[in-house]
């Protein structure tokens, strides 16, 4: 798995290619979390599009980014969910708990909550 | 009772880095026995969530450890619809009582998944202690 993160104004993006399981899981949680947490980043956009697999240490880390962008009032924001993905989502009953939508164009002009 | 005709064994330990190419081997036999794709990936779901489990809780996360997988063809009670059986077996620590009762989903927290998704993807689930091993057993029949 690799990730990658764009520096955009008040806007990180990751940019996450690979699967994410428990073998990398934990990065995909440092990045969100250094970024939310440690450099107060308003908004943090995940680019999913090269991600073919994420199990539940993935969804975790997402969940864990979830809450931090909440206890921040910070924006965290998911993009270009594969069929695996949202499908895994789906089964955690998390899905609407996210803010998802389809590319970056939307995510980034998406309206603030 | 259903006929089982072992397809593939594996011996493997228990590093996470291990995951990606059991998830590699077992949709390709679950296609060959006549699952779709949605089925293939709710089996390769769950035995990437068995694995996880021993990894985390079996083997307390320590690397190295010995895990062993036999993906069976079952026939079931209907001859047309065949099933995959998989049998996980490892030598880690019992599983704490409570702990196999899993969590319900939809809440936002950042455990207790992995349970829910293996029930959500497979008919059987059934967890045995035998001696010092513990034994999952895991069956799907195609629909």
């Amino acid at each position: 798995m690799q990730i990658t993160a764009r520096r955009l104004e008040n806007i990180t993006i990751f940019d996450v290619t690979g699967d994410i399981d428990l073998a990398n899981s934990p990065a995909v949680r440092k990045a969100l979390l250094t970024e939310l947490r440690e450099k107060k980043i308003p908004r943090v956009i995940m680019n999913l599009q090269g991600v073919k697999y994420i199990d539940s240490s993935g969804i975790a880390s997402l969940v864990e980014g979830l809450k931090a962008s909440r206890d921040l009032q910070a924006r965290f924001i998911l993009f270009g969910l594969s069929k695996s993905a949202r499908e895994v989502l789906q089964l955690s009953r998390l899905l609407k708990l996210f803010e998802i939508y389809e590319n970056e164009e939307q995510a980034l002009a998406g309206e603030s909550a | 009772m259903a006929r089982r005709q072992l397809l593939l064994r594996l011996q493997l330990h228990s590093n996470p880095e291990v995951l990606c190419g059991v998830r590699g081997a077992v949709a390709p036999i679950a296609g060959a026995i006549g699952f779709g794709e949605e089925d293939c990936r709710a089996i390769t779901l769950a035995l990437d969530e068995a694995i996880t489990n021993v990894i985390r809780h079996a083997y307390g996360g320590k690397v190295g450890r010995e895990i062993e997988i036999r993906f069976s063809k079952v026939n079931g009670v209907n001859a047309d619809k065949p099933g995959l059986e998989i049998l996980l077996t490892d030598r880690g620590a019992e599983p704490k009582p409570g702990a196999l009762k899993g969590l319900p989903p939809g809440e936002l927290r950042s455990g207790g998944l992995g349970l829910h998704f293996m029930r959500q993807s497979m008919d059987t689930v059934v967890h045995k202690r035998v001696g010092s091993t513990n034994r999952l057993r895991m069956v799907k029949f195609i629909r």
